[in-house]
This record gives structure tokens, C-alpha cells and sequence, in this order.
């Protein structure tokens, strides 16, 4: 969360391993007003780090539910970028143009 | 969610967010502010984070002069507290041509003219500025220095948090279907099934201004056209400013973020439109490619976002603000061309005004009211880009 330094309580428990976000964070978050993924996502940062939301989404989820007193699958997921996984940019270098096939 | 209003904004993007922290500056607070979806959902949150002042109309210039103060007034004030930060890194254009150095002799000719203190650099210099630059390629590139980039997200939240403190209330989910007017005059706007009625209305809605006011008879000539742009993992810090490909065509830039990923875009050609799922299979090669070339250790570095946003674009590319003469007490705020997010802090400043006192502070934007197109007083570029 935009590096800055964080006071951590003794034993804080992380939803993100990416971006180093606590369910302190998360509670906080919704109580403040975010009542859906996709606002968490951007208030928290979730779900755009390196993993992509593979270990955090699932929590923040639980979390949220709970919070508003839903059932799991009454809360939307927020949408899923490509290319999901971390591709290196050097893979996209060897890449044929789309008019360099039409060309042949 | 209140049923009678002072002020109606729809669209909680940066530029509804921004005229309702203007309107509390100046003492307005009974506002409400809706969006169809989640909290800057449109293109606030998908935009690229640049922000500058070194355009080619004097319109843009001056009124991004202002902008720039602006963001630089938000991130010292409480919204700077609550994480909005301007970040003065700069803009820098790399020219591969020797032609193109001369074009960029003229522009700082006309930037400077107008206030924006642009300037050629020598290849030196360049080096120092953005060391891990192959300057093989290049042949000069210029710098406006007081341009610099923020982030959407610390941005709105801030502003969220501002405005929300302030006794205005934003309403997320909570879609305007149609505008009412009754005898020439807006009365309000009908919000999932609720009349809410207003005083002043104002649109601030991107991508869906024109359908909104399509629903009191205004047609405004705005296309949505797709735009893309990519996000790489984060790492440690390796240039300050946003580079500029200005020889490849499309224009590629890139600009790493505070947390370190690398943004990057780049114009391909679009249909206007097209649903924001439309991804496209050959943008991510075709923007990685020519910036590899400036920056030969980004093959190593991995892309992990893509995305579509709309450049909400007039015919002159320039924003359209201010009210309109078939019906009084609306105004819009829209049509920013792939520049709303950079001009939301001015957008907010003359709307406020507009609706306070009639006139929105800065002559330059009286220019750019809807009426406008219909007597054809397009905005003039003063130098033709590209």
C-alpha cells in the first residue's frame, strides 16, 4: 500500500502477499464505505499484484461476506485481466504482426 | 439516498468527484453525486497517470496551467494527507528523426511563448535524465518539466473520503436513466426508479454523457473510442519521467508507477464503440515492441495487466464544459479526448464557478461549451501535431 512503512501489530494477518495487506485493512476498507471487490481492489490494491488474486480474492471474499452478512456467492468477483499469469515482454517480441500474415 | 438536492452530479470519476470538492470549497455541500457503477469505474480508472500542461492549443495550455497548480494545492492540502500526491517527474519526448527535433524546436517555441517552459535536451543531458535509455536510436527529445503523473486510485479515495466527510453523498450502483426538464429548465434526474429533484444538474458521466443527454433531446458529437494500456510487475525504480516514442506511429509511451510497474500504450487503430471487452490480441506486441527498442532490458520484465479504456473524443479533441442554451441549469463536463483525468482538478474549479457565478473564471473555457459544434467555433491547434 504505497510503501509506505507500515507499524505492524505483533502477529498482523495478511490477505496480500503481494501488496502487504492486513484484515485489519480490508475491515477498515469496507466499514469506510467500500462494499464490493471491485472497490476493494482499488482502495487495497487486492487482486492486482503479481498473483493476481489467486490467494487474496478468495479471503477478501470471506471477509466481505461476512461483513454485510451475505452468502459467498451473493458478492461478484471483479474482473479477471489477461494475461493472468506474468508473461515476460520477451515472449511478445517474437510475436507475428497480424498484416505480416495476411501479407503471405 | 437523498430526494431533493442543491447539486446532482452524475459520474463519480475524477471529474464528478472534483466538482463536488470544488463546490464544498466554495460553501456548496448539499451535493450528490451517482454513478452506475463502482467508484471510477470509466476511464478515471483506467487511464495512464500522466499529467501535463505542454499541449498545442492555447486553450489546453492554459487551462492545464491552472490544472497543474491545482494538483499541486490537492496534494498539499488534506487530500494529500489522505494519500493524493502530483509527482513533478516530468515529460520526456524522444525523437528517432532529425526532422522531428526540429519539430520539437518549434513546439518548445510555441510552449514557451504561451508560459510552459519546455526545452530541448542534448543527448547528455538525456542520459542523466533517464540513464537507462539506449540512446543508439535517438536523435534529441525534449522535456517539459512540469509535467508529472499521480495515481487514479490515491487520488479518488482521497477525494472520496473529502467529500463524503463534507456532508456530500455519493451513491454508487445507482444509475440516472434520463434527465427531467420541465418549461427549458432541469429539475432533476430519475435514479433507478426515483425521481430526485435538483437545482442544478451537472453530467460528468465519460463514456455515458451522451446517451444521458441523448434523453432531454441534446446530441453531443462525442465517439467513445478504445484505448490499451498494460501494467508490468513492479520493480525498483528506473526512470523518473514519462517517455514518449514520438517517431513510432501511435505515439508509445511508458511511466513507471510509485510501486514500480511499468504503464505503457500506445494508439492503435480503433473502432469507436466497441465494448470495453474488446481486447486485442496484437496490442500487447505492438506496444512492447518499439518501446524494447528505447529500453532494451524491458524484454526481461513481465506484463502483468492489460486493459481497455474509452477516450471519450469530440471532434476538436478538446473537453466540452459549461451549460447549454436549450436548457437551463445543466451543465457537462465531458469529451476530455484521453485527458479527463489529468484536467479533473481545473474540470472541478470552473464547473464550481460556472455554476456560482455564471462564468466559469477562466476566459478560455467559455470556448469550449457545447454550442460550439453547432456554429462550427471548433478549437484551433496552433502547431499541427504528427
Amino acid at each position: 500500500m504505497g510503501g509506505e512503512v507500515r507499524e505492524l501489530r505483533e502477529h498482523p494477518a495478511f490477505v496480500c502477499r503481494c501488496r502487504d495487506v492486513t484484515v485489519d485493512d480490508v475491515i477498515k476498507a469496507i466499514d469506510e464505505g467500500c462494499r464490493d471487490l471491485e472497490c476493494l481492489k482499488r482502495r487495497l490494491g487486492i487482486g492486482m499484484g503479481p498473483c493476481q488474486g489467486r490467494t487474496c480474492i478468495p479471503i477478501v471474499l470471506g471477509i466481505l461476506a461476512r461483513r454485510l452478512g451475505k452468502r459467498h456467492d451473493e458478492i461478484e468477483l471483479p474482473t479477471i485481466r489477461a494475461p493472468i499469469i506474468p508473461i515476460p515482454i520477451e515472449y511478445f517480441l517474437k510475436s507475428i504482426d497480424v498484416k505480416e500474415v495476411s501479407k503471405s | 439516498m437523498r430526494r431533493e438536492v442543491n447539486v446532482l452530479i452524475i459520474g463519480a470519476g475524477i471529474s464528478g468527484l472534483s466538482i463536488a470538492y470544488s463546490l464544498i470549497k466554495r460553501g456548496v455541500k448539499d451535493v450528490l453525486v451517482v454513478d452506475k457503477s463502482y467508484i471510477s469505474a470509466g476511464s478515471t480508472g483506467r487511464c495512464a497517470t500522466g499529467i501535463r500542461a505542454s499541449f498545442t492549443s492555447k486553450e489546453h495550455v492554459v487551462l492545464m496551467k491552472r490544472g497543474i497548480e491545482l494538483w499541486k494545492e490537492y496534494a498539499s492540502s488534506e487530500l494529500g494527507r489522505e494519500g493524493l500526491y502530483y509527482d513533478q517527474s516530468g515529460y520526456v519526448w524522444v525523437a528517432r528523426k532529425e526532422e522531428s527535433v526540429e519539430f520539437f524546436s518549434k513546439l518548445t517555441r510555441l510552449h514557451n511563448s504561451l508560459g510552459v517552459p519546455t526545452r530541448l535536451l542534448s543527448i547528455d543531458e538525456l542520459k542523466e535524465l533517464v540513464p537507462t535509455l539506449n540512446t543508439e536510436l535517438v536523435a534529441g527529445a525534449m522535456l517539459d518539466p512540469t509535467a508529472g503523473k499521480s495515481y487514479p486510485f490515491d487520488t479518488i479515495f482521497a477525494l472520496l473520503k473529502y467529500v463524503t466527510r463534507n456532508s456530500v453523498e455519493v451513491v454508487t450502483h445507482a444509475e440516472a436513466k434520463k434527465l427531467i426538464v420541465k418549461s427549458g429548465k432541469v429539475v432533476g434526474a430519475e435514479i433507478e426508479g426515483t425521481e430526485v429533484r435538483a437545482e442544478y444538474v451537472v453530467v460528468a458521466a465519460g463514456s455515458g454523457s451522451r446517451d444521458l443527454l441523448k434523453t432531454v433531446g441534446i446530441d453531443l458529437p462525442i465517439s467513445n473510442i478504445p484505448r490499451h494500456a498494460l501494467i508490468t510487475e513492479p520493480y525498483r525504480e528506473a526512470f523518473k519521467p514519462l517517455v514518449i516514442d514520438w517517431d513510432t506511429p501511435g505515439v508509445p509511451y511508458v511511466v513507471q508507477s510509485k510501486e514500480g510497474g511499468f504503464f505503457m500504450g500506445r494508439d492503435i487503430e480503433e473502432e469507436a464503440e466497441l465494448p470495453l471487452t474488446s481486447q486485442r490480441i496484437d496490442f500487447i506486441p505492438k506496444v512492447v515492441k518499439p518501446l524494447t527498442q528505447l529500453f532494451p532490458w524491458l524484454r526481461n520484465v513481465r506484463v502483468l495487466r492489460y486493459w481497455v479504456g474509452y477516450y471519450v473524443t469530440t471532434p476538436d479533441h478538446h473537453p466540452i464544459y459549461g451549460p447549454f442554451e436549450e436548457v437551463e441549469n445543466l451543465y457537462v463536463a465531458t469529451g476530455f479526448s484521453g485527458h479527463g483525468y489529468m484536467m479533473g482538478p481545473v474540470t472541478g474549479e470552473l464547473i464550481a464557478n460556472w455554476i456560482l457565478d455564471g462564468k466559469p473564471g477562466i476566459p478560455e473555457a467559455e470556448r469550449l461549451v457545447p454550442s460550439r459544434f453547432k456554429v462550427g467555433a471548433l478549437i484551433k491547434e496552433l502547431a499541427v501535431v504528427g
